[in-house]
């Protein structure tokens, strides 16, 4: 425990302490004096250490390197902070953790921000970090600040470049490494939306020296291959470094020269790259990248069926509409032939109605073409069952249709007789049949109904029933 | 394929387009007839386009050639994996 009271700081901290008070402290003998001869139980003195160090230390810079790095289930992560002479533990709180834009790892010299604090109950202390940062950061943030300006001003990431996703790519690229795990969890999840999906990896390194040439060469190889219609260019988690080839601009410029839409994986949601502003979509992980780059097959079934669905059903719609509508026009005509309408005008709309019948029913048999032909077409579909059915519906409206003007032309028929009949009956001809005659004059052009009109040696016609008279009068005179 | 369907994606759009058409517009039949089977050209190419891709990981080397990717490649299992990326 001896060791424990040598800390480094311990002197400093109280002189510091000390400094401001020494004035007033000193004008009053009492405190230190109790406090040298008090006997402290070790709660006490920890709780006195504590106060201390979490006062004085409450913000605190310290550059070391991380070692014995560990995150726990809790999502913490617990690490020694050390240099050359000494060591510090330290832990970050999980929700410090995920921000992060970097993985903190074994070996690296890391600038780390936070305060001390004392664990009583083993009698240590340690940092409790709220931020770190990779030591060079500072360089590294700067070239990623520059080159995004540099790129931006030359339009590498304006919104009227990017272009849309095919709905179903036919070959689906991907540019990563075969060693990682964002592969595999981008096979993973293609397989799971869209079993039949047809993948070209082109593998890559994706981190180290020469890596980004790499990357370049991947990116323009694949967007030469037939069929392939998206790339996915990533990889999974890293520290800034393991990342940063997707910040060079020979990436950048070969994702900006890709022939057909690119979509950026690299690392985790946090970590933004220059790749990601310049691809057409930035995914926040490889396996949302597979998520984006296609939508699930059965989603696709579902609104093709849908679709299918809503055309079978307004065609079924649409045939009852004219069913309907047959049948009004067909109660109509019932009362198109009003009393007293002469034959011929009967004749002519019987006529005009098998013309139309004739019409409707070569459509009606085009139509039951068409149809059938779609059926054949729709064997192999759950369709079948529903055009089926609009199908008994097209021939029943034949049958009916037919059925109707079958009946109209009947009507018309017996229409038309009537009115013979009624024209026949009110034919001053039909009197002739029961003994009575006409009489004419000689050019039949006048019926003479007084006998002194005519004068002896006219000549006069007789219609009779049968036949006509030429006459010649004899005697005459009024009656 | 139909030489008038582009792609996937304009099929599903038509079709999308000609359900709208066949329920708000008042077309005559003989107009909606000839929809209603472009219709059922549509969903059967987009169904034929949904199981025509090759269930296939293909892996395009160094030489621009394309080779059947590793067995090991489509399996969950890692070090399969690792073993065959490695070898």
């Amino acid at each position: 425990m001896s060791s424990f009271f040598d800390l480094p700081f311990e002197e400093p901290a109280s002189a510091e302490a000390a400094g401001g008070k020494d004035e007033p402290m000193a004008a009053t003998p009492l405190p230190p004096e109790p406090d040298a001869r008090r006997i402290l139980t070790v709660s006490q003195l920890t709780a006195r250490i504590r106060t201390l160090l979490e006062e004085q230390f409450f913000e605190v810079w310290v550059e070391g390197e991380l070692s014995n790095c560990k995150v726990w289930t809790s999502g913490h992560m617990y690490f020694t902070l050390k240099d050359r002479g000494s060591q510090i533990k330290g832990v970050m709180f999980g929700s410090a953790l995920r921000l992060l834009r970097f993985k903190p790892q074994d070996g690296l010299r890391v600038v780390a921000r936070g305060r001390v604090s004392v664990y009583g109950p083993k009698g240590e202390y340690q940092i409790a970090c709220e931020h770190m940062e990779p030591e060079g950061l500072g360089a590294r943030q700067l070239a990623f600040e520059q080159l995004k300006e540099r790129l931006a001003a030359a339009g590498f990431f304006d919104p009227q470049r990017k272009r849309p996703l095919p709905a179903l790519p036919r070959k689906i690229g991907i540019v990563t490494s075969l060693d990682g795990a964002a592969v595999r969890d981008i096979i993973k999840v293609l397989r799971r939306r869209y079993a039949n999906a047809h993948l070209v990896i082109r593998p890559t390194r994706v981190q180290g020296d020469g890596a980004a040439m790499d990357i370049m060469r991947a990116v323009r190889a694949i967007g030469r291959v037939p069929d392939v219609d998206v790339v996915i260019i990533g990889r999974g988690g890293g520290s800034i470094e393991d990342l940063w080839a997707f910040n060079e601009e020979v990436v950048a410029r070969a994702i900006a020269g890709c022939p057909v839409p690119t979509i950026s994986a690299v690392g985790h949601e946090t970590d933004v790259t220059i790749a990601d502003f310049v691809a057409d979509l930035r995914a926040p992980t490889p396996s949302a990248a597979a998520e984006m780059v296609v939508s699930r097959k059965d989603d696709f079934c579902a609104r093709i069926d849908r679709l299918s669905q809503q055309l079978a059903r307004t065609m079924d719609a649409r045939l009852h509409r004219l069913d309907a509508r047959l049948r009004l026009l067909e109660s109509r005509s019932g009362y198109a032939g009003a009393h007293g309408r002469i034959a011929m005008r009967s004749r002519h709309a019987a006529e005009l109605s098998h013309e139309l019948r004739r019409a409707i029913r070569e459509q009606l048999a085009r139509r039951e073409r068409a149809y059938h032909a779609l059926r054949l077409k729709l064997e192999t579909f759950d369709l079948r069952r529903r055009l089926g059915s609009i199908r008994t519906r097209l021939v029943a409206a034949d049958g009916q249709l037919g059925a109707a003007f079958t009946r109209a032309h009947h009507r018309h028929d017996a229409r038309l007789r009537t009115a013979v009949a009624r024209l026949e009956s009110l034919s001053p001809l039909a009197v002739l049949g029961r003994g009575y005659a006409v009489c004419w004059d000689a050019d039949r052009t006048r019926v003479i109904r007084d006998a002194s009109s005519v004068s002896p040696g006219d000549r006069v016609r007789v219609t009779l029933n049968r036949g006509e008279l030429d006459c010649e009068v004899s005697k005459g005179g009024p009656g | 394929m139909d030489p008038t369907i582009k792609d996937f994606e304009a099929a599903l759009t038509e079709l999308d387009t000609i359900v709208k058409k066949l329920e708000d517009g008042d077309i005559p039949l003989e107009q909606s007839l000839q929809l209603f089977e472009r219709g059922v050209q549509l969903s059967r190419f987009c169904h034929a386009r949904l199981e025509e891709a090759e269930r296939r990981i293909e892996i395009l080397n160094e030489r621009g050639q394309l080779q059947d990717a590793p067995a090991g490649l489509l399996t969950d299992d890692g070090d399969t994996l690792k073993a065959k990326g490695k070898s």
